[in-house]
């Protein structure tokens, strides 16, 4: 869109202001019609109405339960993916060898489809969460260490220099010259591990587990309660995009010099 | 010196608090589901809900799995003690390889397998299928079955045009005309009669329990481990499951009301529903020969020789005998 556009009424300008919404409930109405006119049973695709009643067909508790479930494997999954992918690229960027050892094993393991590993974990370490955290983990946590080795190793050579004719110990290059200048990739691998946190939790849930959206979803087929599965989509999709803001949050209020600076 | 006759008497007080807490505590066992709770998953529930486990002193923790060579494996590598399970299954498994894993109880003396298929399509009987579009879920163990049931009703594979779709959208696809008839279990019954009746069709089942394949099917397994160490504990348990599935099937309301209190997502008039039209798999002709919870030692046979014929395994491969224990149930 060409920035210096501006509309000149004032119903003009709301409509542009609101255009993603409007394109949104737009979508919804176009659905709602295609079900009503088509006669589309729910069990082929529920209506937007028929899901919007099937939220409450749940009560609340269960709701919060299932998602209280989903949210707590993904972020504990994050977490061990952080705590795990950060020190793996410090090591990865310090030692040639590491790296070169490391790499290969890393893209196995992120090319190995979790789907098909998922049951072997289960039978391995049980249906309680470590297995569902484990499965989380191994689904996010390689983003995060191409995006941190990537940030570290373009660090402007010059800087390197800099501190390495000052006689700057290695441990200070690493944290106050080479994770600075990660942290604009660092947190763009972050965004998408913690989306595909939600995925792996979900994951997880399909193969073994008592509550959780994805089990939840799964139940709701099998009983053919369509509606009240696209209604544990919806969830899911909120609580993804609401993860997704939350880093950005984050890095606004941690490291606001890291973001692209506006015109 | 003192300080060490204080840690030992401190010591062994704690040692006493817990040998005291774990004599008061009830046995705990982990069960087995082989699939999401449903109807024919409710005795379990209901022996919870009625009290049934907690006469027994038992704590019953319910895990759900997702098919029968999934629970299996749960139950052989320790992580569940009992469970619901095919015992075709379990004797396949156990000819393939040394699975710790033993039938302790039957529970559906016929097997729930059949074909649905609607009014509107013609299709009266098994033979009617001939040239006709089938659909079927890519694991289920009926599929195992299918050349079986159709040599005897005299068709063979190529004489049906078989597809396979996620279980959920059999019967949709069956309601839209996508295909002619499908195969489920006949626990399914009471669901699939709401959609077609949604949709003003009328549905059709023919059970392949009523053209010729007349099998054990789900029972009560249990892992071997747990048979050999909590021997006592293995006999309650089927002494109140038992009771759970007599309950169960004589008062499907209640056990709908009781799975629903455990499980909110369920519907209790569903599972209600279901309990009844799986009722003739539980209490049948055979049951009432042999005795509810025993197994035959000739139908085990007639049900190994199915399945191994089904598997393609040899029938020499194991002795059926061997995959049963019934000496833990109540006498």
């Amino acid at each position: 869109m060409n920035p210096t556009y501006l509309p000149k009424s004032w119903l003009a300008q709301q409509v542009n202001r609101f255009a993603p919404a409007l394109f949104f409930i737009g979508l919804v109405l176009l659905w709602e019609l295609v079900c009503s006119v088509g006669e589309v049973p729910n069990y082929i695709l529920p209506s937007p109405s028929a899901i919007f009643s099937a939220f409450f067909d749940v009560e609340m508790s269960r709701w919060l339960t299932h998602l209280w479930a989903t949210l707590r494997v993904a972020l504990m999954g994050f977490a061990l993916s952080i705590a795990i992918a950060i020190p793996l690229s410090i090591g990865m960027m310090r030692s040639e060898l590491m790296n070169r050892v490391l790499y290969p094993a890393l893209i196995v393991i992120q090319s190995t489809p979790v789907v098909a590993v998922a049951p072997l974990i289960i039978v391995l370490l049980g249906t309680d969460d470590p297995s569902r955290v484990l499965i989380t983990c191994l689904i996010t946590f390689f983003p995060l260490v191409v995006s941190t080795t990537t940030g570290m190793l373009e660090t402007p050579p010059e800087m390197i220099e800099l501190s390495q004719s000052l006689r700057a110990p290695r441990y200070r290059e690493t944290w106050q010259i080479r994770i600075p200048y990660a942290i604009p990739h660092i947190f763009s691998g972050l965004r998408v591990s913690i989306t595909l946190a939600i995925i792996g939790a979900v994951v997880a849930e399909f193969v073994a587990a008592e509550e959780g959206l994805g089990y939840f979803i799964q139940f709701s087929t099998s009983f053919f309660k369509i509606p009240q599965a696209f209604a544990g989509l919806i969830f899911l999709s909120i609580i993804s995009l609401l993860m997704f803001k939350s880093i950005q949050w984050i890095q606004m209020w941690l490291f606001p010099w890291s973001l692209p600076k506006k015109k | 010196m003192k300080a060490i006759i204080k840690s030992s008497l401190r010591l062994s007080l704690l040692a006493g608090l817990i040998s005291s807490t774990s004599a008061m505590a009830a046995d705990k066992v982990t069960f087995q589901l082989d699939w999401l709770p449903g109807g024919d998953k409710a005795p379990v529930y209901v022996g919870v809900q009625q009290g049934f486990f907690a006469e027994e002193d038992l704590e019953v923790k319910i895990a759900s799995g997702r098919g029968s060579t999934d629970a299996l494996t749960k139950m052989a590598t320790g992580q569940s003690d009992i469970g619901t399970s095919d015992v075709g299954a379990l004797m396949a498994a156990k000819a393939q390889s040394d699975v710790p894993v033993t039938a302790v109880f039957s529970y559906f003396t016929q097997a729930p397998h059949a074909f649905f298929t609607l009014e509107s399509s013609g299709i009266t009987s098994i033979k009617d299928l001939k040239g006709k579009k089938v659909a079927t879920s890519p694991f289920t163990s009926s599929n195992a079955f299918l050349p079986l049931v159709l040599k005897q009703n005299g068709l063979s594979e190529d004489d049906i045009k078989l597809v396979k779709s996620d279980p959920g959208a059999l019967a949709p696809m069956m309601i839209t005309g996508n295909t002619d008839a499908i195969i489920a279990w006949v626990t399914n019954t009471a669901l699939y009669e709401a959609q077609a009746g949604g949709a003003g069709k009328t549905l059709i089942e023919m059970p392949w329990s009523e053209s010729g394949l007349s099998l054990y099917s789900s029972s009560l397994l249990a892992s071997e481990r747990f048979l050999e160490e909590r021997p006592e504990v293995a006999k309650r348990f089927i002494k109140a499951f038992a009771k759970a599935v007599e309950f169960t099937y004589a008062n499907p309301d209640q056990a709908g009301a009781d799975l629903h209190k455990m499980v909110p997502e369920v519907d209790a008039n569903i599972v209600s529903a279901q309990i009844k039209s799986i009722y003739n798999l539980v209490y049948n002709e055979i049951t009432e020969a042999d005795g509810f919870g025993q197994f035959s030692p000739d139908r085990i046979q007639t049900t190994w020789k199915y399945v191994a014929e089904a598997n393609g395994l040899s029938e020499e491969a194991i002795d059926p005998a061997t995959a049963i224990n019934t000496t833990f149930q109540p006498e």
